[in-house]
Formats: C-alpha cells, structure tokens, sequence
C-alpha cells in the first residue's frame, strides 16, 4: 500500500496522488491505467460500452502531453494509435466488440507486424447486447490473431491491467488485448491510485525496420514463440489466484465478472468449504501450469465466464493433452448446459449451475420466478421502449420518410442503420426500418436494392444513416451505388455530432476531441462531389423537406437527401426552449373523425400526452423541450406555439 | 394495435373502393383528415396511417360507396329518385348561355358560364369565396380557394383531370363563417350531397355551402398515367388550356403559346380513369346548377340546367346584372344530351352488374325496384 502524499481536494484522473482512493467508474479506472502507463497517443470510435476511455483522455490530454482523438472509425482509430506504436511511443485504442469487426484487417495483420512503443487494444463486449445488435465475444479474435489476452475482475484490476498491459506489450513487441464487460466498464468501484509515469518519448521512425506482416510464415512462427513467452509471464502473473480449500468438490474456473459472481453464489449456497476458485486474469494464452497445479485427476470444474465458452473449450484441449482418459477433468461450462449459453452472465445461473453438479439442494430463485415476476410488472407498468428524445430531428426526418413511401405506395421501405435515428423501429418510432445490421450496412444493403430492377423489384428503398455513420462507413456504399447507377436514395441525417454515444464529434464537426479547431468535412459538398443530385433540407421545414424528397426518390439514379438540423438536445442544453407549446382543448377533434387521436397516436412525441378525462390532447410541460415541431402535426392546428 | 378481423372505416374504404378500380379520385377523402393523401405525380390515392374509428366521413361521402339516391334527392332537390330523372335528373329549366364578359370569355371554357355564375354570387353577396381548381405550373388541377374576379379567372378552363377540389372544403376551419360555393364533377358534386345529407360537428359547416355548380363529364382522365403522357409530349410551361371540341372533331387539343395541337381522341383513350366506367351520372344531378359544352353546334356557348331555387335566384342574378347572354336550347339538342346520359347511364349499370354479378345488385348506387326496372330496361 502506498503512502498517500497529500489530501487531493478534486481529482481527475490526471492527479499524481500515489494511494489516494477514489470511486470511479471501470472505464474512467481504465483511463486512469493509460496515464499512469505514460501513454501518448490514443485513438478511438464512440461505441457503448467503450466511450468514456477516450472521452475521460480527453479531458487531461494536454495536461498530460498525450493527443487524443476520435477518429472516423475504428480501423483508422487502430491505424493511429499503431503509427506512434511504431515510432516508439506508448499508444491505446479502445472500442466495442462490434468496432473490432471493423478494425479487424488491420489487427489481423498488425500482429504478424510487431509493435514498437506499447500498443494496447481495449475491446468492450456488451453480453445481453444492451446497446448492441449482437453480443459476440472477442476473445476468440484476440486468439485468431495470436494476442496476449487479459480480462479485469474489478475496477481496480481494471486500472493495474491496463497499466501493466503496455509493459508486456514492450516486452514482447506484439499489441496486448485488453477485454472488459458493461458490467466491468460501467461499474463504479473505489480504486486506489498509483503513481504517474511521465514518458515523454520522442516520436521517431526507424528507417531500418520494415514493418510488415511479410514473410508471412517466418513472421507467424515468431508470433508462436511470442505467444509462449507470453504463457510464461503469465503462469506466475499476480492477476491470478486460487482460493478455497486444498481438495475442494468443484473448482470453479473464473475470469471477468464470473470472479465476482463466484464469490457470490458461493457464499449463498454456503460451500465455502468446498469449492474453490481459480481466478484468471490472463486468458490468452491459459496458464496451463498454474491451473494444472490446483486442479487434481478427475476434479468437476466449472467454468465461469461471459458470452462464450472460450475458457471452457481451451480448457478441455489442453486439459486433454496433459491428463489423459479416467483422469481427464470434468469440465462444465456453456457446452454442458450448466451455465445459460446466451446472455449476460449472473450469481442466480451460476448458482444454478453449481447446484446442478454438485446435486446439492438449493431453494433459491428459480428461473419461473423471473417469467412470473415480468407477468405481473407488465399489468402495473408500460413497456416503454426506446423514444426519440422530444424535440428529436430524427423524430421529424422519418415522419417525413414514411408520408413520402406511404404516398408512393409501392411497399417501400428503409434500410437501417446504427444510431439514434435507429430507434425508428421501435413502438414510439415509424416503423418504416426494415433491415439492421452494422455501421453503414443500410446503404450498402441499398446500393444492391437499387439494382434488383432487372429481377422486376420495383420497391422505392431509402437508406438513412447519421452524419458520424455516413463518415464511419457509408461513404464507399453511396460511392459503389453512385458508380453502378443504383436507383436508391440515401437520406443523411445530419444533427451535427455523434449522438447515441454521447455527443462525440466527428470529421463533420469543428472541434477536435480535444477541444481544439478542426477541418470540418461538408456532408454536402462531399456528395456533390459524387456527382449525383443532392437536396439539403431542415426537416422541421415539413413541407420543403418533404417536397424535395418527394422529387428525389422517382429519380432513375442515386440521389442523396441531407436533412440538416442539430441534435435537439444539444439545441435545448446550449439554448434553451425556443417555444413555448401548449394544445388548444376547443380545437382539439381528440377521438373524433378527423383526428383520432392523431399526435399521441400516430406522431408520438413523448412530450405529447392524452387525457382519458377531457378525451383531449396535452403537452406535459416536464418533457416538452420546446422545439415547437409538433405544431405542424395537429391536422386541426390545435397545437399552439409561442416563441420565447 | 387494431384488430385484424375487425375493418375500421378508413381500411373498409381502401380495400372496398380505393384499390379496386372503383376510385374516381374526386378526393371527398382527402383533407378530411391526416390519414388519407393523394399522390398527384401518380394518380392515387394512399393510407398514410391507419385510422382506428368504426366510422368516419371518409366512408360515408365517398359517391362508390352505398348511395340512398331517395335520399339524397329528397335533401337536395326535394323530390324522390323517380324513373323520369335517371337520364339527366330535375331539371327546373334548360338553356344555352354565355358571358358577356370579355375577361372571362377569353380564359373560360365554351361560354364561360361557370365563372360568370360565381362572379355573379360573390358580387351579390350570396357567396364570400368558391372552392374551384386552379391549374399549377405542372398545369395539374388542385384546389383552390377564390375571392374575387381575378381569382376565379385563375381558375377557368378545364384540365380535363380530376382536381382535389375537396382537399381545400376540407381544410376550412370548421368555425369559418365564409359562405361558399364549390365547382366540381359529378362524383365531386355527389360526395357534398352526401356531405349535405348525413352533416358532420367536425369539419366545414355544410349549410355554409350556399351553391353547388357541377360540370358535365362523360369521363375523365388518369392524373397519374394522362400527366405523364402530357409531360413528355409538351413543354407544359407554354401549355394555355385545353380543349376537347366534341363531335364531329374527334381530338384533344392542346393550346400552347405557338399555336393549336390536336391529339386523336382514340390515342388519349388509354389514360381514361378505368373507375369512370361505373358513373351512372353525366350531368351531376345534384348540383344546383350543371354546366356543359354547348358542343359544336353552339360553339363557344355553354349548356346549363338549373335544379334548385337557389340556382334559379342566381341565373336570375346573372341576367339582371347583364352577365350572360341567354338563348333557348333547340328540341333536338335535349333529346341528344338526354340520350347521350342514357347511354352513359346504360353502359355503367351493365358494369356494376356485371361486377356484383347480380341484375338486383347496383353496388353502390342504392335506388327503389321500379327505378331499377328502368335501369335494366335496353
């Protein structure tokens, strides 16, 4: 424990205070790692549960001598990050699961490549994928690639692993994974500080290395003997331990939150006595020795993780290979049916799982309950899904989508995207979203829609996607569509930053991560360059925006539709309400031909109420932002606004 | 959600009427509410949301849904639908007239008769504004709302089209005082008398509607389809008006700013409104006053029929004021329009017929068994 050298009255997580103790969240302990590491460049894309690394870097950047930046998308963020890597500073990415499909290429040739300056590749996966559409598990890509993989317990081991992290990287020269979960990343714990290394390398690029992945096979059979000099390290690491009884009944095997839920459903089943715990905190390569030493011939072990049963299948491999027949361990796991295959991990499945090696007798909640419970919630409360905030662009932009598609009545249709404008789909939405898949997938999806004519598709097909998407990962699918004459319409939704991550900003913006003017790219002029017809509209101007839609979509070609109006909540943060909104009951039809309850109905604005009393619409004053948008909406003109 | 098995009033009417070749896009439906728009560029008529009421006044004022005819009749003109109208209905008084005004004769159809007629209203303080249709730049009829002379010459000359005439009625404040004529076609002048005979709270007040003015109409043409054929043919910004000069010309013709283009009537054919097959109607039977060509014999003069006392109070107007030059209409040009609307008739009924696939079923049209005897009749 380190001496603490004096009071800290506000900290950040760039205050040298060795053994100062502080609640922090685990991405904000991960940030705190990267400094004390002495990091100097770092690189990421917006993605849950990933964003607040770099948005916590930011904020000490230039304290720190670090540059910091939120880079067009995850590989480029890679890219980056391993240009300092290879100029000798030491360099982090961090990203979600699915940020790592697209960084992919680039890690996949990066570790035949070696790295220079210690390179850290911080991935967050999203089990029950809560602010996902899939819910991988990116371990096995660290394991394609042949990387050193650790995976944090705690929040404070969150912080000491990421730290340590670019100390093996530069033992090594190879790039170290760093796996964390939502319920690590966005946990909050106390963390005890170490101190602070200030690096201040000089970035320089050695003229007489190359740095590529050729000669391939020379370079793999190196990248096996990195690997294995990594399971050395790792088989005496301080990230793992054994604890519980000498000859216990069931081990079980741990890594990630699974530690954590041990010491829960253990504790609960009161089998203090018999089962043990061997925590892992380095996972690729498995410390096969060090596991070996607490397991006996023929142990029960359960392994204990999220997602997927990597330990699980390693495990049974290498376990395989040192014990053989009667003496093989019985392992349990995901495979086995002992732990739930899907979703996020939890004590009560865990401790279902142990229950159901061991045979014990356990009344605990059982998975009924759970059905049972939701039964009755749902008759008490509203299943709300996901909303447009009130005073959302988007909330305007696919109202107009959909009049435009109904109007042509041909079955048309949108091809989705990831974002904000996503939440289309949902109840509160227009439900005109078809298709989702990854980060600029819709256009793609449309650039091949355009061109089923000839198979007599006659469907008008609108791709939307927002202006950090449309830089993300859009622009070579307009490209593709524009070049092969795809009858398609792309709809960019422009609201100025990249919202459902946090208001990040993007080549679009003005500003830098770090706060410092930047280039901004123009949506318009970019597409303009394309040389296709290109509309720019604020959708809160329904007919103008409407109108030129409306003209676009029977075009034979590729056209593309920018609706520009900044984030509503940015709008009523910076500004405040620019309308004061209210219904006029006298004018209100409410349930009556001509309305049928048309705005809470059909438009859905949160912030627009219907009173089962007076059988008349409302504006509840709590929610209503201001944006006044809703007044077009009422067929009756019985929404009121009054500007402020 | 709404029910799959139970049709709300809005779905009734998409799938009885609007998707099945029955909608003459006379667009009684539209402007009536959010959930019904018309797609001008292509000619029809759309469900934009589903609307959850068992009822609604899109169903009821449709003219292809069930129509009383006694009822009707009764309302507007006060005398049942007897056998004796089913060619050209009341007729109070027939005539042949024209306006004496230079203004309007340039700009309006044959006679001019319809814009002299609510000039004459507006001047005398019978009407404040008349719901008409105004040809856009595309030179595609939408609804209108006029209030004075200049207006209402925006608004002469036929398209030839159907024009969303009740998009504009429907959009008036239902606490408007204005009083107000409408001009429309038969299955437009059809829908108000429904409007008039099953009144709504919500939505223009119908007893506002102090003069109805229908247009002789033996068919119309497709917005969707015809405009198109339109557009590639002519550069419609030089287009002045349209003409069709009826028997023995046989052409559409279409004045632009460098001269006269004739079109052979059988190469338009095509684009004809399939829905016009099953209108019974050639002279809008419900108006208070029908206005028509005065065809080739009375070129540049308009046919009219007065049906109610208030079209007759106005013609009485318009003749006082010199407005309109008035001569008799000839014996053989009655019987020739009687028999042209019966053969229209005849034609139409054999559709429905052949549709419902019942002599005893007339679809929509609803009507007591001695006048449909007189429907069957050869």
């Amino acid at each position: 424990m380190v001496q603490v050298k004096h009071k800290v009255e506000k900290f950040n997580i760039a205050t040298d205070a060795p053994g100062h103790v502080e609640l922090l969240l685990g991405n904000e302990a991960i940030a705190r790692g990267i400094v004390e590491a002495g990091v100097q460049v770092a690189a990421a894309y917006p993605g849950t549960p990933s964003s607040e690394i770099l948005e916590n870097l930011v904020k000490v950047a230039k304290k720190v001598g670090m540059y910091a930046q939120w880079a067009i998308n995850e590989k480029v963020a890679i890219e980056v990050a391993t240009a300092a890597s290879m100029s000798g500073l030491r360099a982090v990415t961090a990203m979600k699961a699915q940020g790592l499909n697209v960084a992919l290429d680039f890690v996949q040739h990066l570790n035949l490549i070696g790295t220079n300056g210690g390179l850290l590749i911080i991935v967050c996966d999203d089990p029950e994928a809560f602010s996902s559409v899939n819910e991988q598990d990116s371990r096995w890509l660290a394991q394609i690639g042949d990387y050193p993989l650790l995976e944090p317990s705690s929040v404070q081991e969150a912080k000491e692993m990421t730290k340590w992290a670019f100390e093996l990287s530069e033992q090594l020269h190879s790039a170290v994974f760093l796996r964390s979960v939502t319920r690590i990343s966005h946990a909050s714990s106390v963390v005890t500080m170490s101190d602070i290394q200030r690096l201040d390398r000089k970035a320089s690029f050695d003229l007489a290395q190359y740095f590529s992945p050729s000669p391939v096979v020379q370079k793999h059979a190196e990248l096996k003997q990195k690997l294995e000099k990594a399971r050395k390290i790792f088989e005496s690491s301080p990230f793992n331990w054994y604890r519980g009884p000498s000859s216990p009944d069931l081990t079980l095997v741990c890594s990630g939150t699974g530690w954590l839920y041990a010491l829960d459903a253990i504790e609960l089943l009161d089998l203090e006595k018999s089962v043990g715990i061997i925590k892992l905190g380095t996972t690729w390569p498995l410390p096969v020795e060090f596991i070996q030493k607490h397991l006996r011939p023929g142990s029960r072990v359960l392994v204990v993780e999220e997602v997927d049963p990597f330990i699980e299948v390693h495990l049974k491999e290498q376990m395989y290979d040192k014990w053989g027949g009667d003496e093989l361990p019985k392992i349990y796991g995901k495979n086995t049916g002992h732990i739930r295959a899907v979703g996020e991990l939890n004590p009560d499945n865990l401790i279902d799982g142990i229950v159901k090696v061991l045979g014990v007798n356990y009344r605990g909640r059982n998975l009924s309950y759970d059905k049972k419970a939701k039964e009755h919630a749902s008759k008490m409360t509203l299943a709300r899904q996901p909303i447009y905030c009130p005073g959302c662009p988007h909330r305007a932009s696919m109202w107009i989508v959909k009049r435009v598609l109904r109007l042509e009545g041909t079955d048309g249709f949108v091809t989705g995207d990831i974002g904000c404008y996503a939440l289309d789909r949902y109840h509160g939405g227009q439900r005109v979203t078809r298709t989702q898949s990854a980060m600029g997938g819709g256009s793609g999806l449309a650039s091949g829609f355009g061109k089923l004519e000839q198979f007599g598709f006659n469907q008008t097909v609108i791709a939307h996607c927002g202006d950090s998407t449309f830089f993300h990962a859009a622009i070579p699918a307009i490209i593709n569509a524009v070049h092969h004459k795809s009858k398609t319409t792309y709809v960019v939704l422009d609201n100025s930053t990249t919202g459902m991550t946090g208001f990040q900003p993007h080549p679009g913006t003005l500003l830098d991560a770090i706060g410092d003017p930047a280039v901004p790219v123009d949506i318009e002029d970019l597409c303009r360059s394309l040389g296709c017809a290109v509309e720019v509209a604020d959708p809160f101007d329904l007919e103008d925006a409407e109108q030129k839609l409306r003209d676009l979509v029977n075009r034979e070609d590729t056209k593309v539709m920018i609706y520009r109006r900044k984030c509503g909540l940015i709008v009523f943060r910076e500004e405040g309400p620019q309308y004061k909104v209210w219904v006029d009951e006298e004018k209100c039809f409410g349930e009556e031909c001509g309305c049928d309850r048309y705005c809470t109905r059909i438009f859905k604005c949160p912030a627009l109420i219907w009173d089962k009393e007076a059988h008349k619409a409302k504006v509840d004053e709590a929610l209503c932002t201001g944006c006044g948008f809703c007044f077009k909406v009422c067929p009756q003109s019985a929404i009121v606004r009054e500007k402020i | 959600m709404t029910s799959e098995t139970v049709l709300k009033a809005s779905q009734r009417l998409y799938d009885e009427v609007i998707t099945t070749g029955l909608c003459t896009l006379c667009g009684a439906c539209i402007g009536l509410c959010p959930y019904f728009g018309m797609n001008l560029r292509r000619g029809t008529i759309r469900r934009i949301d589903p609307c959850e009421r068992d009822e609604g006044r899109c169903y009821q004022y449709c003219p292809r849904t069930d129509t009383d005819m006694d009822a009707i009749y009764r309302r507007i003109l006060g005398v049942p639908y007897d056998k004796d109208k089913i060619d050209i209905g009341v007729v109070r008084d027939i005539f042949l007239a024209k306006s004496r005004d230079a203004d309007i004769l340039k700009k309006g159809q044959d006679g001019g008769v319809v814009t002299t007629l609510l000039w004459a209203a507006m001047e005398e303080g019978i009407i404040d504004c008349a719901v008409e249709t105004r040809m856009d730049e595309d030179k595609s009829p939408v609804g209108f709302l006029a209030r004075n002379k200049e207006e209402l010459l925006q608004c002469a000359g036929n398209s030839y089209e159907p024009g969303a005439v009740f998009e504009t009625l429907n959009r008036i404040p239902r606490d408007s005082s204005d009083n107000l004529a409408i001009v429309g076609l038969p299955c437009q002048v059809a829908a108000v008398g429904k409007m008039k005979t099953y009144p709504s709270q919500n939505g223009v007040n119908v007893d506002n509607i102090k003069l109805v003015v229908g247009l002789f109409c033996g068919w119309s043409l497709s917005p969707g389809s015809f405009h198109t054929f339109l557009r590639e043919n002519f550069d419609l910004s030089q287009v002045i008006r349209f003409d069709i000069p009826h028997h023995p010309a046989h052409s559409f013709d279409v004045y632009t700013t460098s001269g006269k283009k004739s079109i052979e009537l059988d190469e338009i054919a095509e684009f004809i409104n399939p829905a016009c097959s099953y209108c019974c109607d050639m002279t809008a039977q419900f108006a208070d006053i029908s206005v028509g060509s005065g065809r080739a014999m009375f070129k540049g003069w308009n046919t009219v029929i007065v049906r109610t006392g208030a079209g007759a109070d106005l013609i009485e107007v318009a003749k006082k004021n010199g407005m309109l030059e008035i001569q008799p209409l000839p014996e053989e040009n009655l019987t020739h329009l009687k028999k042209a609307a019966l053969i229209k008739l005849k034609k139409a009924i054999k559709k429905i017929t052949e549709r419902t696939g019942s002599e005893q079923d007339f679809g929509y049209l609803k009507v007591r068994a001695e006048v449909a005897e007189a429907l069957l009749e050869e």
